[in-house]
């Protein structure tokens, strides 16, 4: 390769350098400021790095030391909210990848009457904001008796995440070679056989990209639980900001809940990072 | 229809072929009925209410023709909020756009642990939107606040500065935090389309004594046009939908209100239900509208060439 000559190297790692701290800076100083004891928020000039270091707000936040703030233990709705968060969006990721993967196969492999207009129309509703179907979703879940269960936000996460799980798996299953296929075939392989055994093992990087942006999109969302989420399975998106509107503003309990909600995201981006970037790739190759 | 599809019906002719259409019809009926109940239905709902008046605090539902769409045209907060929400497509769209290319370009030229600092970058896009929110509302506070403490720091005079006090300083701290959300996905998708151009070209260039500057814009840009459409797609599509950020972040003010939060507050707050539902299939034509400007313009490009 080409020499880089070392003002233009130095131009190029200033400007990492500066996307870097743009990226992790306000990540860095939540850290920070949860970790920084209340009194030392009126210091002023403020301490760009915390002077005296206290874990006092997780403790508060995780009920070691029991606090009560605004007459409601915070640790117990903190919990209940982070269950919540997991169980809302480890059931969508599961049941979205899962009968996107079924229908992934079927639509590019099988034929049928429809598939392709079936096909067609549902990735068409990537292009149409969830907020359209808000109202009547409001309006059917409430005449089912199903407002603030997890069977009505995980449907409703199914249905918004499904069409890109649904275009990626397909995208998938079309680059695997139908040699094997056939192949397993003329050994008398079923064809649920070949899918599960053969099809799926193969398409795992595929599924893995999908379950994490369908986790990962679940996970953050607010609106959707704003509406059909308001107590009982109130998750962690909805209860944070709670914290910082509520009449007490308690800014080292926010940013401690802030670094938890960012531990999970960031551990899926660090540790799969390469199915995350290729699924974004090909979420986004319409 | 791929080669798989066209061979092996034809190899396993009859039952077998029944069998698959049986089979595949059974693989893809949960996928219809999800569809069909939670977004094909009410979407037609959302069209056919939109033509009545629809609210839960008065009786029946009258036809009422296309007054929720010609009323909007009258409605004060509705027209703000459709500017402000305008504002932050332009703002949001060309900030993601240019300086998602520069940062795509700079990443391009590392070796060295491109993964590592990738995953850096992308970290915000991977966050809850309203954690994001939060961590900013925390940055902008007025007396401890990461903001006015680096300017203080610097000599400026913004002790306590209440940055959503003003609409213009409040729509650019909202839109900043957006934009601190979206840039990444900008990010990859341009730096993946620069990584698949083939080094002969900038080597076939460099012979013929191209400097950097025109090779970037002679190879480098043409060659990643479409990703920068589908980028600007995207980047457009989440300004349209922009909620989360600037609810936690400005609540209900009309300073920074986007037309979102104006339905969310119409539609749950004052209960007008079938004046909201007007309204969002209003955001959702005009977003698919504006995505079609640059697919239409990025396909005849690379059509006519």
């Amino acid at each position: 390769m080409k020499q880089q000559s070392l003002p233009f190297r130095l131009l190029i790692w200033l400007g990492i350098a500066v996307l870097l701290v743009w990226s992790l800076g306000p990540i860095y100083w939540t850290l920070a400021s949860a970790v920084t004891p209340t009194a030392d928020f009126s210091d002023r000039p403020i301490h760009f790095v915390p002077t005296h270091v206290t874990l006092d707000h997780f403790a508060r936040l995780l009920g070691i030391n029991v606090s009560r703030i605004g007459g409601v233990q915070v640790w117990a709705q903190f919990r209940a909210a982070l269950v919540n968060s997991v169980v809302a969006s480890v059931a969508a990721t599961i049941i979205c990848v899962g009968i996107s993967a079924l229908g992934g196969y079927a639509f590019t492999r099988l034929v049928f009457p429809g598939r392709r207009w079936i096909f067609f129309a549902v990735v068409a509703t990537l292009a149409v904001p969830g907020y359209a179907v808000l109202i009547p979703l409001y309006r059917l879940m409430s005449s089912l008796h199903l407002i603030d269960t997890f069977v009505c936000v995980t449907l409703i996460y199914v249905s918004a995440f499904l069409p890109l799980s649904l275009w990626l798996l397909r995208s998938v299953f079309e680059s695997l070679p139908v040699s094997i296929e056939e192949a397993a075939q003329l050994d008398g392989a079923g064809r649920l056989y070949i899918l599960f055994r053969i099809v799926m093992p193969l398409a795992a990087p595929g599924l893995t990209a999908a379950a994490i942006l369908t986790f990962l999109g679940a996970w953050g969302q607010y609106a959707v639980p704003l509406i059909f989420s308001p107590t009982r399975t109130k998750p962690l998106t909805v209860l944070i900001p709670e914290f910082a509107t509520k009449n007490f503003i308690d800014y080292g309990l926010i940013t401690a809940a802030g670094s938890i909600a960012i531990i999970i995201p960031a551990l899926v981006v660090i540790f799969l990072n390469r199915y995350l970037i290729s699924g974004l790739l090909a979420g986004s190759a319409k | 229809m791929t080669a798989a599809a066209a061979t092996i019906p034809g190899r396993k002719r009859g039952a077998g072929s029944n069998a698959d259409a049986l089979l595949g019809m059974l693989l893809v009926a949960p996928i219809v009925l999800v569809m069909a109940a939670l977004v094909f239905f009410p979407l037609a709902d959302t069209f056919w209410d939109s033509l009545h008046r629809v609210n839960p605090m008065q009786p029946g539902t009258p036809f009422i023709g296309l007054a929720n769409y010609t009323n909007m045209l009258t409605d004060n907060e509705a027209n703000t909020s459709w500017f402000n929400t305008f504002l932050y497509v332009v703002i949001a769209v060309s900030v993601e756009t240019v300086v998602g290319i520069a940062g795509a370009a700079l990443l391009n030229q590392v070796k060295v642990g491109r993964r590592w600092l990738l995953a850096a970058i992308i970290l915000p896009w991977a966050l809850p939107g309203v954690v994001n929110a939060t961590i900013w509302l925390w940055i902008y506070q007025p007396g401890a606040g990461l903001l006015n403490g680096i300017l203080v720091a610097f000599g400026l005079p913004f002790d306590n500065h209440v940055w959503f006090n003003d609409k213009t300083s409040a729509i650019i701290a909202v839109v900043v935090v957006h934009i601190w959300r979206m840039l990444p996905l900008t990010i990859v998708i341009v730096l993946a389309a620069m990584q698949s151009i083939p080094g002969e070209l900038y080597e076939a260039a460099r012979i013929d004594g191209a400097n950097r500057l025109s090779m970037f814009g002679s190879i480098t840009l043409p060659l990643v046009r479409s990703a920068i459409a589908i980028a600007m797609t995207n980047s457009t599509v989440a300004a349209f939908n922009f909620f989360d950020e600037a609810w936690v972040l400005a609540g209900s003010s009309l300073d920074t209100r986007p037309i979102l939060v104006q339905i969310y507050l119409e539609a749950f707050q004052n209960l007008h239900f079938s004046y909201g539902m007007a309204m969002s299939l209003v955001v959702t034509l005009v977003s698919l509208a504006v995505s079609l400007v640059y697919v239409v313009r990025v396909y005849r490009n690379t059509r006519l060439e």
